[in-house]
């Protein structure tokens, strides 16, 4: 029983760092400007979730549990929105002169993902309630 | 020893050998829901019916061999008996899934996850309650009291 309830904290932990991914993809999906102000659209993050979790505090919890492996970006090309008088346009000699270019985000694709990310997490919450009452009956065996 | 027989000699060490293995199973099912998101995972376990095969032949030797036999359960490739953990016995698991795969290369199911889950929790449940019933009827004994 030792390490089981690590398991199902590392899966929630996990599903937690994928919706935040999933936040700031929605959060920006009409950023156009970088932090330092120039036109460079946001690029869509993907998180990755691998086997194992070195951050575990048990060997179970390392050898079977989950964590966020890295985080990609999207290689898909950017939305362009035809605007020639906005400041942001491509400029003269550009295959795409006068669109904006738009981070490459689709909402609908976000949504999804919340959703499975959110059933994903209640799944772990669940598992670690049936660890929490198995754990009450082998003490009960004692008491 | 007295107490070693009576606490080796019946259901005792049958349902101590069926709560082990839910357990150490409790953390491959816990593993298969922890990854349900995870690309290229496939989902890992161990044949139960392999196990209670096991068990059922551990107890028939035990039978054998007379009173005073201990039940010693022979390893097998999935469940390893002996030292290395705290609890004497390792699972391998092996890639169990029976679903397609999915484009991430994942044969998730929750729903079977879900009902692995429930049903090895029962049976860890109904092996502790048993074990406690064993062991008030052994309290009662020693206090001479019913």
């Amino acid at each position: 029983m030792y390490g089981s309830l690590d398991i199902s904290v590392g899966g929630m932990v996990a599903q937690r760092m994928r919706m935040d991914v999933i936040s700031a993809n929605l959060a920006n999906r009409d950023t156009v400007l970088d932090a330092n102000g120039e036109p460079n659209p946001f690029r869509r993050k993907l998180a990755v979730l691998r086997q194992g979790d070195p951050m575990g505090s048990t060997p179970a919890a390392r050898e079977l549990g989950v964590h966020m492996g890295d985080l990609q970006e999207d290689p898909a090309p950017f939305r362009k929105v035809y605007d020639p008088t906005s400041p942001f346009a491509r400029p003269e000699g550009d295959p795409d002169r006068g669109y904006v270019y738009y981070p490459n985000i689709d909402p609908v694709m976000e949504q999804i993902n919340a959703v499975e990310a959110v059933r994903a997490y209640e799944a772990n919450a669940t598992a670690a309630e049936v660890t929490k009452t198995m754990m009450a009956q082998a003490l009960r065996l004692l008491a | 020893m007295f107490i070693d027989q009576v606490i080796s000699a019946d259901s005792i060490p049958t349902l101590a050998a069926a709560a082990k293995f839910a357990a150490q199973r409790h953390k491959l099912l816990l593993s298969n829901i922890a990854n349900i998101t995870t690309p290229g995972y496939r989902t890992q376990d161990v044949s139960v019916k392999a196990f209670q095969n096991q068990l059922a032949e551990a107890v028939q030797r035990r039978r054998d061999e007379g009173p005073g036999a201990r039940l010693e359960l022979e390893s097998t490739d999935e469940v390893r008996m002996g030292a290395g953990t705290a609890s004497g016995m390792t699972l391998t698991p092996k890639p169990y899934g029976t679903n397609v795969l999915f484009h991430d290369r994942n044969d998730r199911d929750f729903e079977r996850a879900m009902q692995n889950l429930t049903e090895n929790a029962a049976a860890f449940r109904l092996a502790t309650d048993l074990l406690k019933n064993r062991m008030s009827i052994l309290e009662a004994a020693i206090r001479e009291r019913s």
